[in-house]
């Protein structure tokens, strides 16, 4: 293998940009163990071991959708008391950070979730790893609910459910070599003898790609893609199954985030890791995550594959912020695409405006949106959206869509005698059948 | 960094067969890290105040715990014989002109002197004086910061109710003043032990502890600072996602954090218990039943004897300035050198 990476960059078409969904049939195979990398180059294509495979490249992931769900997340909530000041510090209100939040981790596979800042991407990652204890729902993982276990039930199940931190710099502690750093976790859970501590954190080194030697050197020796590969190696120490990745790759370079990218698809395809991918650039998520969930203000607004949610959005939400990505292809021919403005800010969380959360800010909002909240309905085989205009860019209805399955007319309030048509419960995953918006009818597949 | 390791920095190849390594080979030696206080001890190496204060500060360390080694070496002694055979009691209790200055010339017998009125040797005293100064001062300053370091860490990093309680006792000391506490102290444990076969090391004891009560608040709040600002940063999240116990992430993942504070708040509180040693001794609420350089300063603090012998009273005042502004200045080094941000 050459050592030199510029003679490397000419082979290695590496894609991290949006356009890399093509499909790519990936063999995988463990290397021998006195397997020689120098001649890889000689063996046949349906012999490509994982060394020539990463050189030929990474292609998006593909979504597997029968796949058995290793997380289930149900009406997840997470409100912060706000305490007024003073002597006695009575609660006055509450941050509703995460508000009844549903959605699957596939296992194996990776959900995107995306929103803007301050939407609670980040408490729903800190959530389901527990450095918050939820306020009510369910997080279903092996036949445990991880919302009500106590921290001492909680530290057996740690084991499975790791977290990539965002900030490479804050995350390793200075102070610790990074031997130390990555072998804690074999410590705190007694795994390995201490003897086997040293060879199991020089494996794990590798495995991220790094130089194994460099187990009893400090943080601070390491530039910020080499640190956060560290923060890589330690979550993976203890071979979890889920590991959330809590914007692993925005505090880096561009050029080092595509190599981050790529081990962390490497390790999922060689370690079958599900990923809870959270992050805000929007061409990472096309790239590493099949499915992708959108937030805004504590809620999932749109959620469905990857080819839905990027190529047909319907949710206004969902469009502003794909319309805001710049365009490289658009700006080679000259074009000037439609930029969709959101006006204004977020608004508090502490009271978010009633009815639908993005109303304040939505171009199509109408009475009903602040009467009635949408529900996150099922409009495709692999598509959920909540809003009472969904619709494709361009195309939204004029009329509620909504308003038959929830027994409204079209300004929200309730029509006497009308019941509720709407069958659909809020599941994590998807149903067999969904509510067809051009019939306005429950289809199947 | 070397071609070498570029390699795998730069593919991110996948590997299940790691190159063992043996921990204390050469090459891992070689490529193995500087810690943060290592890069410190460099730093304070290329100082030279900070060298000179530490050789000052080692000579006084060597004085303390080679107190009678030396003594024997001069061949002088704490013990004194009859008083009339030093001093001569009708010229103000002054020494002899044979026992060296003021009134004679430089003897080897007594290389400092002997004391007016007692005739006791002036060497052995400061020496044992050094002694007992730096010991009181070296206990309390380890028992005020390990009572420091913990209160503050359990206060910042639990935080809610027990961070309030604790910073009510942290506040609640700092309002109680020093002198008036330990001169209330002072009187009622004098009554309680006088009859005590060990009197002195009860009253050292009692100085310590009264050293350390009124010393720990500094440390604490500097501590409780630190911590509150650590917590939230990443790692010790990391260590709590790894389930990490409470115990190990605050002595094992906040505390090694914490060496430079703690490192500043000892090297500043030392020389100030030296010389609040021996103010309290100079006021009578030290040591009073035994050696110490305040107390010297107390029998020496008269005009006459300022005026005839003044060498008295600089001897014990030389070795209390040197030390306190030494370690003094030593601690502002160590900051530095503990302060990557500095450039000098």
């Amino acid at each position: 293998m050459t050592q030199d990476p510029n003679a490397r960059a000419e082979i290695e078409p590496t894609e991290v940009g949006a356009n890399a969904a093509e499909t790519g049939e990936r063999q995988l195979r463990q290397p021998d163990a006195d397997h020689d990398v120098t001649n890889d180059h000689e063996l046949l294509p349906e012999d490509l071991d994982f060394a020539t495979l990463v050189e030929h490249g990474h292609t998006a992931s593909e979504l597997d959708p029968d796949a058995p769900a290793v997380l289930t997340v149900d009406n997840l909530k997470m409100y912060f008391p706000v305490r007024s000041s003073g002597l006695v510090r009575r609660t006055i209100g509450h941050v509703q950070a995460v508000d009844g939040i549903s959605f699957e981790v596939p296992k194996g596979g990776s959900l995107g979730l995306v929103g803007e800042s301050g939407c609670g991407k980040s408490t729903t990652g800190r959530l389901i790893t527990r450095l918050y204890k939820p306020t009510g729902g369910s997080m279903m993982f092996e036949g445990n609910d991880l919302a009500k276990l106590s921290n001492k039930e909680m530290k057996p199940l740690r084991r499975d459910v790791q977290m990539i931190f965002q900030d490479p710099y804050t995350s390793l502690n200075p102070r610790h070599t990074v031997g130390t750093i990555v072998g804690a976790p074999l410590e705190v859970h007694k795994i390995v003898p201490k003897d086997k501590v040293l060879p199991r954190v020089q494996e794990l080194l590798e495995i991220v790609g790094l130089n194994p030697e460099h187990y009893n050197r400090y943080p601070n020796e390491f530039s910020g893609g080499q640190r956060q590969r560290i923060g890589i190696a330690r979550a993976l120490t203890l071979n979890p199954k889920v590991l959330v990745a809590d914007e692993p790759v925005s505090a880096l370079d561009v050029s080092i985030q595509a190599q981050v990218v790529n081990l962390l698809q490497d390790i999922q395809s060689e370690f079958d890791v599900a990923f809870l991918f959270i992050a805000h650039d929007l061409a990472i998520v096309r790239h590493f995550c099949p499915e992708i969930a959108v937030m805004y203000l504590g809620k999932i607004v749109e959620i469905g594959d990857r080819e839905t949610i990027y190529g047909k959005p319907h949710h206004p939400y969902t469009q502003a912020l794909l319309s805001a990505v710049p365009d490289v292809k658009q700006a080679a021919v000259g074009g000037r695409r439609e930029r969709i403005r959101l006006e204004g800010d977020v608004p508090s969380p502490i009271n978010p405006p009633s009815g639908c959360r993005f109303r304040t800010r939505c171009q199509f909002a109408q009475e009903i949106c602040a009467k009635v909240e949408p529900p996150l309905l099922q409009i495709g085989k692999r598509h959920k959206v909540a809003c009472h205009f969904a619709g494709e860019l361009g195309a939204h209805p004029a009329t509620p869509v909504t308003t038959q399955l929830l027994g409204v007319d079209d300004q929200g309030s309730p029509v006497p005698g009308a019941t509720p048509t709407n069958t659909q419960l809020t599941i994590p995953g998807y149903e067999k059948t969904w509510y067809d918006l051009t019939t306005k009818q429950t289809t199947g597949a | 960094m070397s071609a070498e390791t570029a390699g795998p920095e730069t593919l991110g190849s996948l590997s299940s067969e790691p190159e063992q390594q043996d921990p204390n080979s050469q090459k891992a030696k070689e490529i193995s890290g500087k810690s943060p206080l290592r890069i410190a001890l460099g730093r304070l190496s290329r100082d030279k105040i900070a060298v000179v204060c530490a050789i000052v500060v080692l000579f006084f360390i060597i004085c303390a715990v080679f107190a009678g080694t030396i003594s024997k070496l001069f061949g002088v002694s704490l013990e004194t014989g009859l008083a009339s055979q030093y001093v001569d009691g009708l010229n103000n209790g002054l020494p002899k002109p044979t026992m060296g200055p003021p009134n004679g010339p430089f003897t080897w017998e007594h290389p400092m002197g002997v004391a007016p009125r007692t005739g006791e040797d002036n060497l052995a005293y400061w020496l044992h004086g050094c002694r007992i100064s730096l010991m009181i001062a070296t206990v309390a300053t380890v028992v005020a910061s390990i009572v420091g370091v913990i209160v503050g860490l359990l206060a910042g990093f639990l935080g809610g109710t027990v961070d309030k309680v604790l910073s009510f006792f942290i506040d609640m000391f700092l309002t109680i003043p020093f002198l008036l506490a330990a001169l209330t102290l002072a009187p009622i444990l004098n009554d309680r032990f006088a009859l005590s076969d060990n009197y002195a090391t009860i009253q050292k004891f009692s100085l310590i502890c009264v050293l350390a009560m009124f010393g720990w608040m500094g440390t604490a709040r500097l501590i409780r600072g630190e911590v509150l600002a650590l917590r939230e940063r990443e790692f010790v999240q990391a260590a709590r996602v790894m389930g990490m116990p409470t115990s190990r992430v605050l002595f094992k993942e906040l505390l090694p954090n914490l060496a430079a504070p703690i490192i500043i708040s000892v090297s500043l509180m030392l020389p100030s218990f030296v010389a609040l040693e021996a103010g309290l001794a100079f006021l009578g609420i030290g040591v009073t039943d035994g050696v110490s350089w305040g107390q010297t300063i107390l029998k020496a603090a008269t005009p006459t004897y300022f005026r005839e012998y003044p060498q008295y009273l600089w001897q014990p005042l030389l070795g209390i300035v040197a030390l306190v502004l030494s370690l003094n200045l030593l601690g502002d080094a160590v900051r530095d050198a503990l302060d990557p941000k500095t450039r000098r």
